[in-house]
């Protein structure tokens, strides 16, 4: 079966209006198409330094507060400056763009401009045609990172085929980065929390990289809707390699090709490298027997439900660190607590914080850093085991 | 129980309390009489017009009741207009022509010329929505929209980066600079802006549309006017600054700082603005974006209301007294053409004033709903667009069965441009055709108040909106389900039903999904653009702003970020900081301190 179409969707800069964005990417997904979402209010620098990373086929863009021309030509014009101009650029604009704008845009570089009253299905169908073929011969990368984006699109797509990867070409690489997963139930917060240590890795020094590999669900043969990019603020840096992943319908949290590209990662020069699963059940245990991973931090929500509900959560015996988010709501006192007795029954040096990562410089986000930057030492000895 | 919980049990309170009204005036004969005995005086007082035609009519229509239990069911339960709960009207005469017209009433025939005096004439409620390229040409399209209007109330619209708080020479903004609004980055644009308006005269009025850096757009109004004026005119300042943090991340998403500091800067704000300037609108509670957005009618009212609530709730707690801020809040709502809209507003007017008389202990002046309707323009599309013009007025129609205190009418040719002067001149006059040429509001108040249908939607309207706030307490009120995104997902799914009804064609658009014509091409207009000279004139002129101002500019941006470390109320700081700050320098420093809005989706 082919690979899924993966495209970027995204609202410009200065514009908020992602009503119909968020039905267009509905419908894409309801159509098999996998849509990175970048969300609104992003600037041209974000959408192609996403659309690179991600590798997608193309870039929809949804513009209702004017300055189209040049914001198409900006993200056109970038594209081409990178390299990466066999990633297209579509987009519409109500009745914001003109005809004459749009044979503007197009004679700039544009695919394809749609007006109000275009059906969704037209959409979906221009989406399978224009990019819907294999990208056969791709052109040398200009860059190391969209070097790693198209070697993750084949590790990705071979996974998809059930091929044997070359894992070999990893050991000629770089020096390990420190991985560090992080998994826990939906609406647990995770992506703003892993939003927030990119920030304090950021600002820790000059130069360190990060990568971040995301998960989102999706069934095989199906569309995905991969959103954690819109919700993130500081990931958007030339110093963060983000992709996202559906998980084409493999359960536990994780991609088919999730291994492989995380090897490859984590040889790719960075310093650090995320994992972040989808939202996970009790039975999950993502990172077993990955290898790969240095340290797994659960994320939990205070709203568990009963202290009987625990019991069962698999990753609470396997997690180095658990960290209750939110932990400004009422029931994350009672959850600390039985959290913590839950985790004196594993007999381990488990560490157990509070978080509210919505927050701005949380102290509890300070912490969680400085055990997996190693700041303070985190309990290696009993990986060991 | 949060404070909406609360304004739910007030509310069936008060519906309970009308029954017993109404039975007690069955079978208390002493309080039926006086009922009755009231009902016969207010009647009495009623003045009687004459239309151009010779018809003699009341000024005031009332239900033909003369049972004792349906007048108490009609005092209580809906209230004459100006009189609790609201329902027909915030103010005893809305939109009446003045009373010097009213001549007949003398039994001989003689005109009574000397009550002309008694009420003053009724200004235009028409307020049009405008802003483009540079603040040049903005003021000098507000001198052309109120050439001849008696009142002079602008309504401002601004560039996506004055939106966001941001500065015209940001990276990547440039071709966004005075499209679709006025790009403002200095306070020099602000004096710029109203030139040639005397901003402390009780006919003059602005209303400012922005949200996320209105604080600081506000501090640039009264700094602007102060500089024209001197420092007098503050306290006479009159109009309206959007400010409304949560419809922003409900649904319009022009959010700079995180939910919390976002309030709490609003909140400074207010304290400021309610003391200091007591005819100024700090916050116009809106639902217009959320109806934008794809919300339900019902959605829209219900979560306006209750961010209302919310906001009142946050206010008190601050310590400002419910009588100084209730009178300074003020609504705006979207009026499409589902049938809800025959009663929206009237039912929300109700349920806030029980709310904030009962709940939050207002006094009259503060139970008011003092509303601002715009028609939707989400209900106005490019195809065979002059059918827009049918749309609006339908909504105005409905809009002033509403009694809305002032209105804008769409242009339409709005899916496609901005509005060009040809189109909104036709708005415009869309309104005065209903209000002056036509009789339909000018001689009787509740000319088509109460009627089965308009009663039947008003108790279904009523008790969804109670349905929706029971919802919300239940997530923890009104910041918790914010932040749980329960009124992003109601909104992205109704508008997603709504485009699917479209498409199914259950929900049919005239020329879109029925008696289409065949061809869709937009029509050609003369489009409205900002030339690439005058989006570099504004950059020059903020470098020669910042330049002029470096060292200044760094000290006070200290003292802001001093001040919003600390706590305390930032609005004093933000008034001397846009002296010599843009309004993005403003904002990248606040930002330091309090983070950045990390997006909903």
């Amino acid at each position: 079966m082919a690979a899924p179409i993966r495209i970027l969707t995204a609202v410009p800069i200065c514009d908020g209006h992602d009503s119909a964005i968020n039905t267009i990417n509905l419908e894409f997904i309801r159509h098999g198409i996998e849509v990175v979402y970048l969300g609104y209010h992003r600037p041209v620098g974000d959408i192609v330094r996403a659309a690179i990373q991600e590798d997608v086929r193309a870039i929809g863009i949804s513009s209702y507060n004017g300055g189209h021309i040049e914001f198409f030509a900006g993200v056109v014009d970038l594209l081409r400056k990178k390299g990466a101009d066999d990633i297209k650029v579509f987009g519409g604009g109500g009745g914001t763009i003109t005809q004459d704008d749009a044979k503007i845009m197009r004679r700039k570089g544009v695919d394809e401009i749609f007006f109000a009253g275009t059906s969704l299905e037209e959409m979906v169908k221009f989406v399978h045609q224009r990019y819907g073929k294999q990208r056969t011969k791709r052109a040398r990368a200009r860059s190391s990172d969209q070097e790693l984006a198209h070697e993750l699109t084949e590790v990705e797509e071979a996974a998809g085929r059930r091929k044997k990867n070359r894992e070999a070409r990893n050991e000629k690489r770089k020096s390990k980065a420190r991985v560090i997963g992080f998994t826990g139930p939906g609406g647990a917060g995770k992506t703003t929390l892993i939003d927030e240590l990119v920030l304090r890795f950021l600002n820790q020094d000059r130069k360190s990289r990060v990568a971040i590999l995301s998960h989102d669900p999706s069934v095989i043969g199906e569309g995905a809707l991969l959103g954690d990019r819109a919700t993130m603020i500081n990931s958007q840096n030339d110093r963060v390699f983000m992709r996202s992943m559906a998980t084409r319908g493999q359960a536990g949290g994780l991609s088919p090709a999730t291994h492989d590209c995380l090897a490859l990662l984590a040889h790719s020069g960075f310093d650090y490298v995320i994992i972040e699963t989808v939202g996970t059940g009790q039975e999950a245990m993502p990172f077993r027997s990955n290898g790969i991973v240095d340290q797994t931090v659960l994320v939990m929500n205070p709203d568990y439900g009963s202290r009987l509900q625990l019991q069962k959560i698999v990753m609470l015996d396997l997690a180095d660190i658990v960290v209750v988010n939110k932990s400004d709501l009422q029931r994350a006192k009672t959850a600390h607590t039985e959290i913590e007795q839950r985790l004196e029954q594993n007999r381990r040096s488990q560490r157990l914080l509070d978080t509210v990562a919505k927050r701005h410089r949380d102290a509890g986000v300070d912490r969680l850093f400085d055990l997996i930057s190693g700041t303070t030492k985190p309990a290696q000895e009993r990986r060991k085991k | 129980m949060s404070k909406l919980g609360q304004v739910v049990e007030s509310v069936e309170k008060h519906n309970q309390f009308v029954l017993d009204q109404v039975k007690r005036a069955r079978s208390d004969e002493q309080f039926g009489r006086d009922l009755v005995g009231r009902w016969n005086d207010i009647k009495a007082k009623i003045p009687t017009t004459r239309t151009p035609t010779g018809v003699p009519l009341p000024r005031l229509a009332l239900p033909e009741i003369d049972e004792p239990g349906e007048i108490a069911r009609y005092l209580f339960g809906e209230g004459l207009p100006g009189e609790f709960p609201y329902l027909n009207g915030a103010y005893r005469e809305m939109y009446l022509e003045p009373i010097r017209e009213v001549e007949s009433f003398d039994k001989n025939g003689e005109s009574k010329k000397s009550s002309a005096k008694k009420i003053p004439p009724a200004e235009e409620p028409t307020r049009l929505f405008s802003g483009l390229m540079l603040a040049e040409d903005t003021n000098e399209r507000f001198h052309f929209l109120t050439a001849h209007q008696r009142t002079h109330r602008l309504s401002t619209a601004f560039d996506g980066p004055t939106l966001y708080g941001i500065d015209s020479d940001a990276d990547g903004v440039f071709g966004k600079i005075g499209e679709g609004g006025v790009a403002i980055d200095t306070v020099e644009d602000m004096v710029r802006l109203y030139d040639g308006f005397d901003l402390g005269s009780a006919n003059f009025s602005a209303s400012m549309t922005i949200s996320g850096p209105a604080p600081i757009i506000m501090a640039m109004y009264i700094a602007a006017a102060k500089r024209r004026f001197g420092p007098g005119v503050v306290s006479k300042l009159r109009g309206t600054i959007q400010a409304d943090i949560f419809k922003e991340v409900q649904a319009q998403n022009e959010t700079i700082f995180p939910i919390e500091p976002s309030l709490r800067f609003l909140t400074d704000m207010v304290e400021f603005t309610t003391r200091e300037m007591p005819r100024w609108y700090p916050i116009s509670i809106s639902g217009y974006h959320i109806g934008e957005a794809g919300s339900t009618p019902v959605q829209q009212a219900a979560y306006t209301l209750s961010n209302g609530f919310a906001y009142a709730e946050m206010f008190a707690a601050r310590g400002i007294p419910v009588d100084q801020f209730g009178p300074r809040l003020s609504f705006f709502l979207d009026c499409g053409l589902d049938v809800e809209y025959v009663a929206l507003a009237r039912v929300s007017r109700r349920i806030w004033a029980i709310g904030m008389r009962d709940v939050f202990g207002a006094g009259a002046k503060a139970q008011l709903y003092k509303l601002h309707t715009q028609t939707s323009g989400r209900s106005l599309i490019a195809a065979e667009f002059k059918n827009n013009l049918t749309r609006t007025a339908a909504e105005l129609m409905l809009a002033y069965m509403n009694a809305t205190n002032s209105c804008h009418s769409n242009s339409a040719d709005e899916p496609f441009t901005t509005p060009s002067e040809e189109w909104i001149r036709l708005a415009a006059h869309g309104q005065a055709i209903l209000l002056e040429e036509s009789g339909i509001f000018k001689h009787t108040m509740n000319m088509l108040s109460g009627s089965p249908g308009m009663k039947s939607v008003e108790r279904a309207v009523e008790a969804a909106i109670l349905e929706e706030f029971r919802e919300i307490e239940r997530l923890g009120g009104v910041l918790a389900a914010v932040e749980e995104r329960y009124q992003r997902s109601q909104i992205q799914n109704a508008a997603h039903r709504y485009e699917q009804q479209i498409y199914d064609g259950t929900r049919p658009i005239i020329a879109l999904n029925k008696y289409r014509n065949g061809s869709d091409d937009i029509p050609e207009v003369k489009l409205v653009r900002t030339p690439r000279k005058k989006q570099q004139l504004q950059v020059d002129r903020l470098t020669r702003f910042k330049e002029k101002n470096a060292e200044k500019s760094k000290r006070a941006l200290d003292k802001l970020a001093a001040v919003a470390e600390s706590g305390k109320n930032c609005f004093p700081a933000l008034l001397d900081a846009v002296e010599v700050c843009s309004l993005g320098q403003i904002t990248g420093r606040l930002q330091e301190v309090v983070g950045r809005f990390r997006p909903m989706v």
